[in-house]
């Protein structure tokens, strides 16, 4: 108990010294709003914007784009990361090809993948989920070479299929190098939608980002969206970390 | 040849049949050359050898985990097959999987062939409490000792009840107070219920408490350099262990110095 409440604690004191820092910055800099809005008008921006019903839209179209980019992306990575940690020719054949897609910039491709899939929520699904992709391929493929050969030879001598050795012994035995690349997949999952949304969307907080910014020159507003953007990263991050302490027994 | 003495005939169990053994790595080392060895069901036999004369690929063509390079391995009439339930091989490490319960681990083999979960529960528990670890079901690999997790291993070993017992020097992590301990109950395990066992062993004592019949295998590339047999009376102890055994154990010994001179058991004079 003692345990939780001083984790608390010293969350409300890192908060609390974060928004005195940033109050400070803009007292002693004397930064007009639309340079940097100190945290209350940033505050009274995101009250305006939830009470008008504009935050929650456009929180709604990103989280959706969010999840199913990262399960998309997610659930491909790790069927990907398997056939590439089995098999020696797999990753011989693919890798260059996924290293070679990660290595170029997203931004330049997202118009593309766009106008390619017809530039509805499918397209920014996809650009989410290839964002989210190679970190938990890589992760993937790691965990399953690290399986204990020991172990895989005991199997086999009690007969396993390949089948129930992948999900026997590659799967759990990987479980704790896929889920570190499922913390990095998360946080890009929310960069991903952004930068989908950036390429053609009418609505979500990328493109709110994008009209606070540009259109209306209203820093606040803009705030407000990175916020909920930071917000919803942790939140999706907190899940991970959850799913891993219950899944992850050692 | 053999000579079984206990009170019950030697029925159950596996004929084996190595005929013209040889395994040849794909890098060319030659571990096994033309091995040929009947055991009979039922019998104990020991394999002995010095480290890296093949004594575990051998284990291991029998469990059907490595194809012969040349000659015919044959259980009862069939080559082995791993997972059909008539050989289990208890290796050198107690290769347990670290994030399953005890129980979990030594119902694994049952588990992999879908056998329903009470089932499971009573044969694993059954199972446990014959190598003495009835208490352990829920404890993780982790929280047992070293002693526990050969037993654990021993447990999933014969959970399927194989009529053929591979034992890769399964206590020769054990200090030697508590291997003589193992090696008391397995004879005990094998007594109670006979079947086909195979153990492969760098220690002549033991051998020689457990089994019918020895096999002293070369250097590398391994070969069958002498069959001694063990006619000693059943249940062995330490005292039954008098003349006539020191004589195995001279016999045995001489025939390692010989094979692998200078190498073993100076010791032996002749």
């Amino acid at each position: 108990m003692g345990v939780i409440v001083r984790r608390i604690g010293a969350g409300i004191l890192s908060l609390a010294a974060f928004l005195v820092a940033w109050k400070l910055i803009t007292v002693i800099g004397d930064l007009p709003d639309f340079i940097l809005p100190p945290p209350e008008a940033v505050v009274q921006r995101g009250l305006r914007a939830i009470t008008t019903g504009t935050l929650a839209t456009h929180t709604g179209v990103t989280l959706v784009e969010i999840i199913l980019g990262f399960a998309v992306g997610a659930l491909t990575a790790i069927a990907t990361g398997i056939a590439l940690g089995k098999s020696v020719l797999i990753e011989r054949v693919l890798s260059p090809y996924i290293v070679a897609a990660q290595a170029v910039p997203i931004l330049a491709l997202a118009p593309l993948l766009d106008i390619w899939f017809g530039g509805g929520l499918l397209a920014r699904v996809l650009i989410c989920a290839l964002i989210v992709f190679f970190p938990i391929a890589i992760a993937t493929m790691v965990g399953i070479r690290s399986t204990d050969p020991l172990l895989a030879e005991m199997l086999r001598s009690l007969g396993a299929t390949p089948r129930q050795l992948i999900l026997r012994l590659e799967i759990p035995s990987a479980l704790p190098v896929i889920f570190g690349g499922l913390r990095v997949g998360v946080t890009l999952a929310v960069i991903g939608a952004v930068v989908a949304e950036w390429a053609g969307a009418s609505s979500g907080l990328g493109v709110l980002i994008n009209i606070a910014n540009q259109g209306l020159f209203d820093t606040p507003l803009m705030f407000v969206a990175l916020t909920t953007l930071a917000v919803i990263g942790l939140a999706f991050y907190g899940l991970v970390v959850l799913a891993e302490r219950r899944l992850v027994a050692h | 040849m053999t000579t079984v003495q206990r009170s019950e005939p030697a029925t159950r169990g596996l004929a084996v049949r190595v005929a013209g053994l040889g395994v040849t790595f794909p890098g060319g080392t030659q571990a096994l050359r033309d091995i040929s060895l009947d055991v009979e069901p039922g019998s104990f036999t020991a394999v002995i050898g010095p480290n890296g004369c093949g004594k575990s690929t051998l284990l291991r063509v029998l469990a059907g985990l490595l194809p012969p390079t040349r000659g015919r391995v044959e259980l009862g009439a069939q080559p082995p097959r791993p997972g059909d339930g008539r050989v289990s091989l208890a290796f050198q490490q107690p290769r347990l999987v670290p994030w399953l319960s005890t129980l979990d681990n030594v119902a694994l083999p049952l588990t992999l062939h879908g056998v329903a979960n009470g089932e499971r529960r009573r044969r694993a528990e059954a199972a446990l409490d014959r190598v003495g670890l009835r208490d352990a079901v829920d404890r993780t690999p982790r929280e047992l000792s070293g002693g526990m997790r050969q037993r654990a291993a021993l447990a999933r070993a014969l959970i399927t009840d194989p009529p053929l017992l591979l034992l890769d020097e399964p206590f020769s992590a054990l200090d030697a107070l508590t291997r003589e301990a193992f090696d008391a109950e397995l004879q005990r395990l094998w007594l109670d219920q006979p079947r086909t066992v195979i153990l492969v062993t760098h220690s002549v004592g033991e051998a020689i408490a457990l089994a019918d019949r020895i096999v002293v295998l070369t250097a590398r590339p391994g070969r069958v350099a002498r069959e001694v047999a063990v006619d000693l009376p059943r249940p062995r102890t330490f005292n039954a262990m008098a003349p006539r055994a020191r004589e195995i154990e001279v016999a045995v010994r001489e025939t390692l110095a010989s094979v692998h001179p200078g190498d073993l058991v100076p010791w032996v004079s002749s």
